[in-house]
């Protein structure tokens, strides 16, 4: 089979490869990844070049495998199929007026269901015990001061827990006050919760009282008038932070960065990156989706999805039943990434990752290798789980590994020139 | 985690190359040791990296039966050709070979970095875009996932089907368990705890006590943890202390005032921001007592921040969930603080929007049932398979012919583009409800232009021409671009009609240059693909 490469050299070519063998191939029900990939190829480049005949026929033929209760490459295809039609139909703006799945009252998670969604697989903790552990071992030195994290993430403070517990258990006991700041702002993104920030923030405050850590909690919010997408609002949130003077301050980017945009709004990515330079924090932890899902072309941005998202797939077809609720639930949340990434390039929510190395370099900052304790304590985890996760170290960022394939990355950063004497136990 | 050492090696890095740390995937140039110091500017190289998900496109792909994958070993001895699953067991046997020193030396020539499939065609480790790159790994995932699970735990009723895993297993099935008050296990720590800190259940029932909220048991339930002991018994110190001041203001409380947003307010008396975006705001310590550092005292020193009564509020309201505090606040920021303020009705209820108890929450996938704006739904009832026999010509040929097909066209019903009445949320679980494509006459051509068979340019000319003198195709999504395309009125069945009203203008472009090949066209509507 040739390879998705040699396809993707020439839109011309493609169309006219998509022959009789592939959708007879795909109607007899092989379902072989490369035949799929190459349709949504097909589709993709049909799509840029507004033919729509060809658009209707390869839909028509990736219709006949997808589907979302088969196996992980059926439900994939459904899924960016779906996107691929919601994109399609939008190209007639009569229909813009129904309003795309995108505005849609997307399902709200109790926190247990979501706390539990985070155990079922390494995927998210593997990037929370890491950014952990660098906190810890950049606070270490600083016994006398508050320790100020800035939550910037789309998990709802699931990653507080085991630091307060940590921190607790610290020799040297838990610092003074530890303050959690989270923006009010955040990018219109699943997971979804029944609960406000400020009734989570309750509840860690209560964890904290448990344990004796002395806590406090703010959501900072943006002003309304400002109004705005969610990089505006990210925007207001910012100018209104309170930092107090001798604060070990943390910023923690989890899932975060590639929902900020390129350039074209008051708050790119650099900015963003510029402010965060300027509060000076001890310790930056970045941890993200090791994958570029932001190209200008539809077809690579596609492919890119089909080649990336068959992890999540194959992990919840690992640990989760046929037709467990639960999985279809999970995979809808994709399904919506999905259609984000096919929408129109720089549509209201953005999706780029990336691992950001250049980018926190020309914005001040410098790697900070993980401990070898941390390092441990993240194997150990993966360790809790199946067999399948793996990790890998490539500079100074750690990679979770799904079958060998790269999924998150983890890496922690710290203002160049800043000194760790203090902060790293001799 | 020591006692999982020696099994750690194994199965930690689960590509299964027995390294700990380094994945054979073979996507970057292997990791270069970890730098010596904190401080260590990274270089802006940029790294060619390869599409995500796919292997090094050098690799050469390797596919074995499985009878081969599974007596392949990965370390093989040039000399006798003997297998060996380690890398040392195989440099020791060599050794016996008496090899003169030259040849005792590795070969340090490059090999081909190797990739493997899964031998079983309806595995997606099948493709080769797939392939795992270590022998071990997919020898591992082949036995797993197609293989008999053999290995039985003995305390729980887990299968699996490598010794290894079973292995592993048992060393942890058991061992450690950590109970939370609401009920569920844990056997692992750092789940517990996070459970914990969030658990509905928990936070139900201190609204329902409205006394001081349980004491943090932290211990897993077979293990002793000294550290939880004191510091569960001093949060109990703690809230003995705080009892008293927490339901003294209870009743003081009737203004509402919500809590996190007393800090914003406070925050934003630095009106100016022309200095930058991100000012310090600098508060003097006696502003900052009156907010968020009330919390703080609550949480440890009792007595100094029972003075006053907004302190006290926030301490009341910051430390304990369970606190009547709320009880009173008619709360005009959110229908949460009104339901904190109840404490016979459990938090569950206000709660909820979709809330469900552990288990399926009942919501569907992206919209409410009644919401209707999802009219079009492409998964409801896919067409059903044709006949096998029906060759490429005629698959694509049928496929033309129903995207030409007037109002309520079986390849518009196949994609579920029936009209409003489509309400299909569920895919999969609506299939059978749509109505079906009726089956088409299969045409039978001659056997060779059958399925399977390499790319036949005359297939290819066969289908061109036909292409080329079909009437112009109807769009069915209205993709006919410029000020040609769209229809009257807004809405689907607007869209419906002017479909089966031939609008011949819409799509005639691609359809008459041939329809293969992707139009050129200077699009007045710049759809920003």
């Amino acid at each position: 089979m040739k390879g998705a490469g040699e396809l993707m050299s020439s839109d011309a070519n493609a169309s006219s490869l998509f022959d009789g063998q592939l959708a007879g191939a795909a109607l007899r029900g092989c379902l072989d990844g490369g035949c799929i990939e190459k349709l949504l190829l097909h589709c993709a480049t049909a799509l840029e070049a507004n033919d729509a005949t060809l658009v209707q026929q390869v839909m028509w033929v990736l219709n006949n495998i997808a589907s979302p209760n088969g196996d992980p490459n059926q439900r994939l295809t459904a899924w960016l199929l779906r996107a691929l039609v919601a994109r399609a139909a939008r190209l007639c703006p009569t229909l813009t007026a129904a309003g795309g799945p995108a505005a849609s009252c997307a399902r709200r998670m109790s926190v247990t269901d979501l706390v539990g969604y985070l155990d079922l697989t390494p995927w998210h903790r593997f990037g929370f015990t890491a950014s952990n552990g660098a906190i810890l071992k950049a606070v270490q030195g600083k016994k006398q001061s508050v320790v100020h994290v800035l939550d910037f993430g789309v998990y709802h403070c699931t990653q507080w827990p085991t630091l307060i517990d940590a921190l607790a258990k610290r020799p040297e006991g838990p610092p003074p006050l530890l303050r959690v700041t989270v923006p009010s702002a955040r990018p219109p993104v699943t997971p979804y919760l029944n609960l406000s920030t400020e009734e989570i923030g309750l509840r860690l405050a209560n964890f904290a009282k448990s344990r004796s850590v002395p806590f406090e909690f703010n959501v900072v919010e943006y002003s309304h008038s400002d109004g705005g997408g969610f990089p505006e609002q990210l925007a207001s949130c910012l100018s209104a932070l309170e930092l107090r003077e001798d604060e070990a301050v943390v910023v923690n980017c989890q899932s975060w960065m590639r929902y900020l945009p390129e350039e074209g709004s008051c708050l790119t990515k650099d900015t963003f990156l510029e402010l965060i330079h300027r509060v000076n924090p001890c310790v930056v932890t970045v941890s993200d989706e090791d994958a570029d899902l932001d190209s200008p072309r539809l077809s690579s941005r596609i492919m890119a999805c089909f080649n990336y998202l068959w992890i999540p797939f194959d992990a919840l077809e690992t640990f989760l039943p046929k037709e467990s609720e639960q999985r279809m639930e999970y995979e809808g949340d994709i399904g919506e990434k999905i259609e984000r990434i096919v929408s129109f390039h720089g549509a209201e929510v953005v999706e780029s990752g990336e691992r950001f190395s250049g980018r926190m370099a020309r914005a001040g900052f410098a790697g900070v290798v993980f401990e070898e304790e941390v390092v441990a304590e993240v194997k150990a985890v993966l360790e809790e789980h199946a067999s399948g996760w793996g990790m890998k170290r490539e500079e100074d960022m750690l990679v979770l590994t799904w079958k060998g394939h790269n999924s998150v990355f983890t890496s922690s950063w710290a203002p160049t020139g800043f000194s760790h004497r203090n902060q790293i136990s001799t | 985690m020591m006692e999982y050492e020696n099994s750690s090696v194994m199965t930690v890095s689960n590509s299964g190359s027995g390294e700990a740390s380094v994945s054979s995937s073979g996507q970057l140039p292997p990791a270069a040791p970890p730098s010596l110091g904190p401080l260590q500017p990274i270089p802006v190289v940029k790294k060619k990296r390869n599409l995500p998900g796919t292997p090094d496109p050098e690799a050469e792909v390797i596919a074995l039966s499985p009878k081969t994958l599974m007596a392949t070993n990965r370390f093989v001895c040039e000399i006798c050709n003997k297998g060996f699953q380690r890398d040392q067991n195989l440099q020791l046997h060599r050794r016996g070979h008496n090899l003169p020193w030259k040849l005792r030396q590795r070969t340090g020539k490059e090999v081909r970095k190797r990739v493997y499939v899964c031998p079983e065609p309806t595995c997606v480790h099948h493709d080769p875009s797939r392939a795992l790159g270590d022998l071990t790994g997919i020898k591992k995932h082949f036995c797993r996932k197609h293989g008999e699970k053999k290995w039985k735990c003995d305390k729980c009723s887990k299968k699996y089907a490598v010794q290894s895993d079973w292995k592993a297993h048992s060393k942890v099935c058991g061992t450690r368990e950590y109970r939370c008050d609401c009920g569920t296990l844990f056997s692992r720590r750092d789940s517990f705890i996070t459970h914990r800190a969030f658990c509905d259940a928990l936070a139900e029932e201190s609204a329902k006590a409205g006394t001081t909220p349980p004491t943090a048991n932290l211990k897993p339930a077979s293990e002793d943890d000294g550290k939880a002991e004191a510091a569960s018994e001093k949060a109990t110190e703690a809230e003995e202390a705080t009892a008293t001041v927490e339901t003294a203001p209870a009743v003081a409380v009737d203004a509402p005032l919500p809590l996190p947003k007393v800090a914003p307010p406070l925050e934003r008396q630095e009106p100016e921001k022309s200095a930058g975006l991100l000012p310090y705001v600098r508060q003097s310590p006696v502003a900052l007592a009156n907010t968020s550092s009330a919390a703080v005292a609550a949480s440890t020193t009792t007595s100094s921040s029972s003075n006053s009564n907004n302190i006290s509020m926030f301490a009341s309201i910051f430390a304990s969930v369970s606190a009547t505090t709320a009880a009173h606040s008619s709360t005009t920021f959110s229908d949460l603080m009104g339901a904190m303020g109840h404490p016979d009705r459990s938090l569950a209820e206000p709660l909820s929007l979709c809330l469900a108890p552990n288990g399926g929450p009942p919501s569907s996938l992206f919209s409410p049932p009644q919401n209707q704006s999802h009219d079009w739904r492409p998964f409801s009832a896919p067409p059903p398979p044709p006949s096998p026999h029906m060759s490429a010509t005629a698959l694509l040929q049928k496929a033309a012919q129903m995207g030409a097909a007037a109002t309520g066209s079986s390849f518009l019903k196949g994609f579920g583009l029936d009209g409003p009445g489509d309400s299909s949320l569920r895919w999969g679980h609506h299939r059978q409800q749509q109505q079906h494509l009726e089956p088409e006459p299969s045409p039978m051509l001659p056997s060779g232009l059958g399925l399977g068979l390499p790319y036949e340019q005359d297939l290819m000319m066969g289908s061109s021409a036909l292409f080329g003198t079909k009437p112009a195709t109807l769009d069915f999504l209205g993709l006919g671009m410029g000020p040609v395309g769209g229809t009257p009125n807004g809405g689907l069945s607007a869209l419906m009609t002017s479909i089966g009203s031939s609008s011949l203008d819409i799509g005639t472009g691609p359809a008459t240059t041939g329809g293969w090949e992707g139009t050129e066209r200077k699009s007045t509507s710049s759809a920003n693909l």
